[in-house]
């Protein structure tokens, strides 16, 4: 084992409670090669460098997630503490650095003492030294590190200062662990019931009450803050760690945890948010659509009236544009969320919206996967692993997908021009906002619905709790706002890409075949208008058309015939394939005008082949809105859904529930509004 | 007896004991609720819950539930 041990590179991983300041640290000690790595089978994350080559250190660090203690409490937590004692590709790490928050020192100490008591190497690096500053105290380092048993380093998150020392210490243990061998940590050494646990606690609070130390001002004398603590500490009752939150969090937290105050600003910074979310992404994503419409007619020129040119063009060229129009929206999502949770406001929101998601079967941690959900189901299903209820979980999950995401907004998009008069287009805004509410209003309904029959669809019961810290208010990091936005980005890419590349092939293969150069007669017809009519007389015949029609007596009751029914099939590789696959269908050829506007042209004079009536009309135009709301129809959700809730069973269930759903009430709209004398 | 779930916004509390009883309640020792510990209400959300304590130098949110497991002396 030992020469395993030695050909290694040694590892130095970064542990601690959440808002300990061990990211920042990461930051200033991480160098080249930096990479998140997995846990196997899951999606906890951790990033991992090569050391700063400045220095000299050979060897990796790894910045873990934060947990409380050693005694696991959600999903993720287990994933965390199991991959800490024994991470299948890195082993168990050589020499641990524990950070603390210098200002709440008894609370942070416990996980360092439980990391010594397991067996760690252990570096206690104390943060945010300043904070405590603020309140005139100071700790004594030296003191700290004979108390609590391990090498004690401040260090100053903002200026870098006491790096070089935490440095040296690093190197020093190293070359130690080089000569002396590696520790060898045990699980089994953590004592986890009450008695133990409130033994850690006494032992730190001692250790804390001993090394904090009053700062004396220039004069030599006692600053005012700290005598009056002086004084405190004389009434035996108050004598432990009892000083106030940051000041300033406790006044803001006045307006934003107000009891009424507190509600409003809340629902603005969620509505502030989301109209950014589309405000901001929408030039960038135009940007995109229209840098990916561009490629595909210099390919589909350059390539020729082919079946290899229109592979290129229709299939793989717009497939991978279907997949990266919606990466602004998602950066800018997780930007905001980024922002919002390195200030300490998220932790609030969640606090101030869990009664009203308690009572139906949610929880306060839910919010911010539910919020993640208008981008795309799937991160936001990957977020639900905080959420430490096994059954508030999987409700969630459950839920996300009637979120409405924002692959259906070019849906909504297209679909609300038709409802749109002509002379008030701000009437399109007011009928995408009434969409988005009336999607939120649903997917509380469902929630409480599946709440309501939760022995039967979740069929888990655990007790529900919701404990969190409300981290001081700071300003937030940006460089790592944007990289954590940059990563996520990149999760949806590679978990959503791939499948909605596959499906937009497998799409254009039962467009194209078999009837790949049809033949048609041609005569007084030019070049373009040849084109047109091959490509329409193709897709007339195809397989996609045979699939249509098999579908037919389903379309029918809901006022809609086979063309809108084999879209309604290609948007299960994405929803907005709805939108091409429309397109490509109704005829619609690149003739210079942009693509929406001669679609809707071909739509609005689109006939239903079996009635002979006008297609598209304010009933219809309604239903498919409706079935958009509640329809699942995306692949790459039920992939994700399987995973994190281990069975096919949710995802099954999710399929047929909201997809059944769906056309129920598509066919109530529909006929219901025929019925009260709509076209 | 007392708990932390009875205690008035501002008002102050030493703890005495965590009610076992409470499936949360080593959670609640390990994010710093132990006995001898002062705690202060600070806010109350619109709902009356969950609420926000000041405990060790944090805020930490409850919801009144798990604030009734801790008693107060």
């Amino acid at each position: 084992m030992n020469t395993k041990v030695d050909l290694q590179k040694p590892l130095v991983t970064l542990v601690g409670p959440p808002n300990s300041g061990k990211t920042t640290l990461f930051n200033f000690l991480s160098g080249k090669n930096l990479k998140t790595v997995n846990y196997p089978g899951s999606t906890v994350e951790y990033s991992t460098s090569s050391i700063m080559e400045k220095y000299n250190i050979n060897g990796d660090i790894l910045d873990s997630p934060g947990i409380i203690s050693l005694q696991p409490n959600s999903p993720d937590e287990q994933v965390s503490i199991d991959s800490l004692f024994d991470h299948p590709h890195l082993g168990s790490p050589h020499l641990v650095i524990a950070t603390a928050d210098a200002s709440q020192l008894s609370r942070h100490l416990l996980l360092t003492k439980q990391l010594i008591n397991a067996g760690f190497k252990v570096i206690l690096a104390v943060t945010m030294s300043d904070v405590l500053l603020r309140k005139d105290y100071k700790i004594n380092d030296d003191l700290l590190s004979e108390k609590i048993g391990c090498e004690v380093v401040s260090v100053n998150g903002r200026t870098g200062e006491g790096i070089d020392e935490l440095v040296d210490k690093i190197k020093r243990n190293l070359k130690d662990i080089e000569q002396n061998g590696k520790p060898d940590p045990k699980r089994e050494l953590i004592d986890p019931d009450k008695i133990s646990l409130l033994e850690i606690y006494r032992e730190i609070e001692d250790v804390e009450e001993e090394v904090l130390e009053p700062v004396f001002n220039n004069n030599g004398k006692l600053n005012l803050k700290a005598a009056n603590r002086e004084l405190n500490i004389i009434n035996p009752e108050l004598k432990r760690g009892n000083y106030r939150p940051d000041e300033i969090t406790l006044k803001i937290d006045r307006i934003l945890l107000h009891r009424y105050w507190g509600l409003i600003s809340f629902f603005l910074i969620m509505a502030v948010t989301f109209t950014s979310i589309f405000w901001i992404a929408d030039p960038f994503m135009r940007l995109v659509d229209e840098l990916f419409s561009t490629l595909a007619s210099y390919s589909s020129d350059l390539l020729g009236n082919t079946w290899f040119g229109s592979l290129v063009s229709d299939g793989i060229i717009s497939g991978t544009g279907s997949v990266l129009v919606f990466l602004p929206q998602i950066i800018i999502l997780f930007l905001i969320l980024g922002l919002l949770e390195d200030t300490g406001y998220l932790a609030r929101g969640a606090m101030l919206i869990d009664k009203p998601l308690s009572k139906i079967g949610l929880n306060g941690r839910s919010f911010v996967p539910m919020l993640s959900g208008f981008a795309c189901a799937i991160p936001a299903m990957l977020a639900t692993r905080t959420i430490s209820n096994r059954k508030e979980r999987l409700l969630t999950i459950f839920i996300i997908p009637l979120m409405s995401c924002s692959a259906r907004l070019p849906v909504y998009a297209l679909l609300i021009v038709f409802l749109t008069p002509g002379d008030k287009p701000w009437m399109g805004g007011l009928i995408l906002a009434a969409i988005y509410i009336f999607s939120i209003v649903s997917s509380l309904i469902a929630a409480a619905i599946v709440n309501k029959f939760r022995n039967r669809l979740i069929r888990e019961e655990d007790t529900s709790s919701f404990i969190l810290e409300l981290p001081s208010y700071k300003l937030p990091k940006i460089p790592i706002v944007i990289r954590n936005s940059i990563e996520s980005a990149k999760q949806y890419i590679y978990r959503a890409g791939p499948i909605i590349l596959v499906l937009s092939i497998v799409l254009w293969f039962l467009m194209y075949f078999p009837n790949t150069s049809p033949e048609i007669d041609s005569t007084g017809m030019n070049d373009e208008e040849i084109s047109q009519v091959e490509e329409s007389v193709r897709l007339e015949t195809s397989y996609a058309a045979d699939l249509g029609k098999i579908i037919q007596p389903v379309m029918t009751p809901i006022g809609m015939d086979w063309r809108i029914g084999v879209s309604l099939i290609a948007s299960i590789a994405a929803r907005e394939v709805f939108v091409s696959s429309l397109a490509l269908i109704f005829k619609v050829t690149d003739t210079g005008e942009s693509i929406e506007s001669s679609l809707l042209t071909a739509m609005d004079n689109a006939k239903n082949e079996a009635t002979g009536k006008k297609l598209f009309t304010t009933s219809t135009i309604m239903g498919l809105i409706i079935f958009f709301v509640f329809a699942l129809q995306c692949i790459s959700t039920l992939a994700v859904s399987r995973k994190e809730t281990g069975s096919w069973r949710i995802p099954i269930l999710q399929l047929i529930l909201f997809t059944s759903l769906a056309y129920i009430l598509t066919l109530i709209t529909v006929n219901g509004m025929k019925a009260l004398g709509f076209s | 007896m007392r708990t932390a779930a009875e205690l008035r916004s501002g008002e102050k509390g030493i703890i005495n004991d965590i009610d076992e009883s409470n499936p949360s309640f080593k959670r609640i020792l390990e994010v710093g609720f132990t006995p001898g510990q002062e705690i202060e209400l600070i806010n109350t959300s619109a709902f009356n819950d969950p609420m926000a304590f000041s405990i060790r130098g944090t805020l930490i949110a409850l919801r009144k539930q798990e604030a009734g497991c801790i008693i107060l002396s």
